[in-house]
């Protein structure tokens, strides 16, 4: 409990230091919201009207610590404020959403690329030196080096454009009617395909070697031998024996990998065209929408902290070490 | 043993992340409950359109909200008139006619009898004096509106506090909104106009998903007879790349991104449906130098750097050769009407020129060294940059082009492009050197020479300047411009432009480079009657007022 509770002070000092950095990042950039806009149309916008822009969006032009004050107060009642990009709209209702696409892209891509990842980890390191063990790992660390965005458009433009097996675009088919009958999760899942199967193929590599390695080591240990000795079926060596005391490490990748599942996948978003908060954070930082990067960067932040903080509970149940220390 | 129930615990954690997806994104979406069901019959009815700028839509139809959705201002609401710079004609569209009066202190407008608004309500003067109220309480601008006053139903004046005659088509070109709805709404600013009511072509909302909207006929326009295709299919794509491969796929029919090497990526897949036209009617591109330092200060050092720049090779590597390259006139296709021919048959200095440019800096005092590279009047080498924004690829190519080309006359120009976001911010202060910079493209050179050689428009370098980041400022310019402002008629403004083009030719404010494209392509698959260079009714933009002309003359396939 003592654990825990420490754990639980260090992730409250942790969340106010990065709330306080997404607070004072996004002002030391150059220039202020309605200039960035006033740009973007390229003279299209008469000068006297940036007053009343200003007026109109309440750009904050009070001291930096005033605006502090209220930022953080803000944060602790939950009021985000409006986006000024997508001005009226809420930044509560701009994450909203499309925060539920990111999950479902970046919550599927992960947990396929792990177990996936995890599982050919666990073969490579039994069978040591075996197919599995020479040929994928160099052939997915070739894979996950490409640029994603060469292979995401190769992917596309094989699969989407030339084969036609899979759409080349949007999170389900446009005009289709969001609801829970089998034909539109059908489509969705249709659509979801690509960009998973794109991000998996870059991820995969990594969790396939962390977990080999790791379980190399393991299965040098004694307690492994003792099995062997007992003559236990090699399958329950293997899985309960092996791989259990080999997970530790890729419980905490996939901690941290789940809090940035959060933030989006934007180059994903970009090349299938899929809804999702990545590309919009991209938006909100060039055209200073601080409200938003707020919104969005807090919304990180607190997926990672929270994330963080479960495999940290799990720990304890996974890790004896940790409860007696 | 233990591997299967791993597996299946997967698979349920992964449901359960599309179930929660779908009901945080289809909550919005509920709202139109007829749509859908046609929608899969009719697909190619439905004129599609991608937006390459906006990764989502948010159902925001709020005409005055500083990033208008799609079509707001092209289909759902009108405006008095339609300026087109294709073939440099104004249509009346609200307004039936105006009329400017001498002074250009007022101009009039008649409004079209029997227009509606899509709610049935009939569109009155009303309307017009309560949007300009609104545009000034909301936005701003319009400073030398001094009223707007409507006179019985369908006519209204609107009275100037100084003889200013660019306003005609500012005025005339702000999309107009009904009073009725507006006037009740509490915070207008904030509302989102989830269904809005206009006298455009196309106003019902339909199929609203933050990826796609529908916007399907008004069933009050005043041309029914126009209406001739079933509604308009927005496409949210985020980046160049997506739209593209829309455009390519032949899944949109009209797209305006720019897709490089057109011909081939685009139009060779299917050449006799497929066609762009890029008329040069977009602003004018030009190389700014910052006035304010030495030796831009100097306009036979302006003249000679703009004659070391060779126009053909810009257009043809920056701009893959579908700009057209600048005249001393300093006005793009935009303004093809109101050019002096004098001025642009005689130019000198807008032409390359190697050996002139290098004998011009010779006598102007910056002497070439041992080394073949110039240096300043003060000793120092003749060294600057172009600054660019790092995600401007065709702009990037083409400041690379002209440091190049300095070379030839000993002159250094390293490119430098951080985030467009700093270099905007180094144009505002005038804290830069040189950059390519656009300029203001309005139906009436007025404001393109007032922001490019206008006094008035000149900040000092700290304070934030919005327009003019070369802060150059010429006081016979500033007479000249007085002079347009206070012209009544169209003929003694085209006079009063002819000799800002001869002061233009002769001070040299801007080094102008090319006349930026208007892009857009189509297919004409399923629908006919776009826009070309024999019938140029209007451009092949998707978001300028003359969209509307296109959305009135489109028909589908027979």
């Amino acid at each position: 409990m003592r654990f825990i509770l420490r754990r639980l002070g260090f992730y409250l000092i942790a969340f106010w230091a990065s709330i306080t950095l997404n607070f004072l990042l996004p002002r030391f950039m150059p220039g202020d919201p309605v200039s960035r806009m006033f740009a973007r149309t390229q003279g299209k916008m008469q000068p006297e009207q940036i007053e009343a822009l200003r007026k109109m969006l309440g750009v904050d032009t009070r001291p930096l610590w005033e605006q502090y004050v209220d930022y953080m107060h803000n944060i602790l009642t939950g009021q985000m404020g409006v986006s000024i990009s997508r001005f009226p709209t809420p930044v509560t209702e701009v994450i909203a959403s499309q925060i539920g696409w990111t999950l479902l892209l970046g919550g599927t891509a992960l947990v396929f690329a792990a177990i996936i990842g995890n599982l050919l980890g666990i073969l490579a390191a039994w069978r040591r030196g075996g197919a599995i063990d020479s040929a994928l790992p160099p052939l997915l660390i070739f894979i996950g080096s490409f640029p994603y965005f060469w292979l995401a458009m190769g992917a596309l433009y094989l699969f989407g454009v030339v084969l036609g097996w899979f759409p080349i675009r949007h999170a389900f088919t446009d005009g289709l009617e969001p609801a829970f009958t089998w034909e539109f999760i059908g489509d969705v899942g249709a659509h979801l395909v690509l960009p998973a199967l794109t991000i998996v193929l870059v991820s995969i590599g990594g969790w396939m070697l962390g977990m080999r390695n790791t379980m190399i080591a393991t299965n040098a240990e004694d307690y492994i031998t003792m099995a062997e000795a007992k003559g236990l079926r090699p399958g329950r060596i293997m899985l309960r024996y092996a791989a259990r005391n080999a997970m530790l490490p890729s419980v905490t990748s996939f901690g941290m990998s789940l809090g940035f599942v959060v933030g989006g996948a934007m180059l994903t978003e970009v090349v299938f065209a899929y809804p999702g908060v990545g590309y919009q954070l991209l938006n909100a930082v060039q055209g200073l929408d601080y409200p938003l990067m707020q919104g969005l960067f807090l919304t990180i932040t607190a997926a990672v902290l929270l994330a963080n903080f479960l495999v940290d509970i799990l720990y304890v149940r996974l890790d004896p070490r940790v409860r007696s220390n | 043993m233990t591997q299967p129930r791993f597996l299946r615990s997967a698979r349920i954690a992964a449901a359960g992340l599309a179930v929660g997806a779908m009901l945080l994104t289809g909550c919005a979406a509920t709202v139109n409950k007829s749509a859908g069901t046609d929608a899969g019959a009719n697909a190619n009815a439905f004129l599609t359109i991608p937006r390459e700028d906006m990764s989502t839509f948010d159902r925001n139809f709020n005409p005055f909200a500083p990033t208008v959705n799609p079509m707001v201002q092209q289909a759902i609401y009108e405006p008095l008139m339609v300026f087109n710079p294709a073939k440099g004609n104004t249509v009346p569209w609200l307004g039936a006619s105006w009329d400017a009066a001498k002074d250009g202190k007022s101009v009039t407008f008649t409004l079209r009898e029997g227009v509606k608004w899509s709610d049935g309500q009939p569109f009155v003067a009303d309307d017009v004096a309560y949007t300009f109220q609104l545009q000034k309480k909301l936005k701003g601008g319009f400073e030398y509106l001094d009223s707007v006053t409507p006179s019985g139903t369908d006519k209204v004046t609107f009275t100037f506090n100084k003889p200013w005659s660019p306003a005609l088509y500012e005025i005339g070109q702000l999309p107009i909104i009904p009073k009725h709805i507006w006037s009740s709404i509490a915070d207008p600013a904030k509302d989102t106009n989830a269904n809005p009511v206009g006298t455009g072509p196309y106003t019902q909302v339909d199929s609203f998903q933050s990826q796609s909207f529908v916007l399907k006929k008004n069933p009050n326009y005043w041309q029914p007879d126009k209406q001739k295709i079933a509604g308009i299919k927005m496409l949210a794509m985020s980046g160049n790349d997506a739209a593209n491969l829309a455009s390519v796929n032949g899944d949109v029919d009209w797209s305006t991104q720019f897709i490089p090497n057109i011909e081939k990526t685009f139009i060779a897949k299917d050449k006799d449906h497929r066609h762009f036209w890029f008329p040069p009617t977009g602003a004018m591109i030009n190389w700014q130098l910052n006035t304010s330092k030495a030796p831009f200060n100097d306009a036979t050092v302006r003249k000679a750097l703009s004659m070391a720049v060779d126009r053909d090779q810009v257009t043809k590597i920056g701009m893959s050769g579908y700009a057209t390259p600048a005249d001393c006139t300093g006005l793009s296709g935009n303004y093809a009407s109101w050019k002096n021919a004098d001025v642009a048959n005689n130019c000198t200095w807008t032409k390359l020129n190697v050996d002139e440019a290098n004998k011009m800096l010779d006598a102007a005092g910056y002497p070439k060294g041992a080394d073949g590279k110039r240096t300043l009047k003060d000793g120092k080498p003749f060294e600057f940059k172009i600054s660019v924004g790092a995600s401007s690829s065709d702009w990037l190519s083409v400041a690379n082009v002209i440091s190049q080309n300095l070379q030839a006359i000993g002159v250094t120009a390293k490119v430098d492009s951080p985030d467009w976001a700093s270099v905007v911010s180094s144009y505002e202060q005038g804290t830069f050197d040189t950059g390519i910079v656009w300029s203001a493209n309005d139906p009436s050179p007025f404001k393109y020479f007032s922001s490019t050689m206008g006094t008035s428009t000149v900040k000092p370098v700290g304070a934030k300047a919005t327009e003019n980041y070369h802060r150059f400022g010429d006081p016979k310019a500033d007479d000249l411009l007085q002079q347009f402002a206070a012209a009544g008629d169209e003929a003694a403004q085209k006079q009063i432009a002819s000799q800002l083009q001869a002061e233009y030719n002769a001070v040299a404010p801007t080094v102008p480079l090319f006349s930026g494209p208007e892009w857009g392509d189509y297919t004409d698959v399923h629908f006919t009657g776009w826009p070309t260079q024999d019938n140029p009714y209007a451009t092949l933009s998707d978001r300028s007022p003359t969209t509307v002309l296109v959305l009135t003359t489109l028909e589908p396939r027979k």
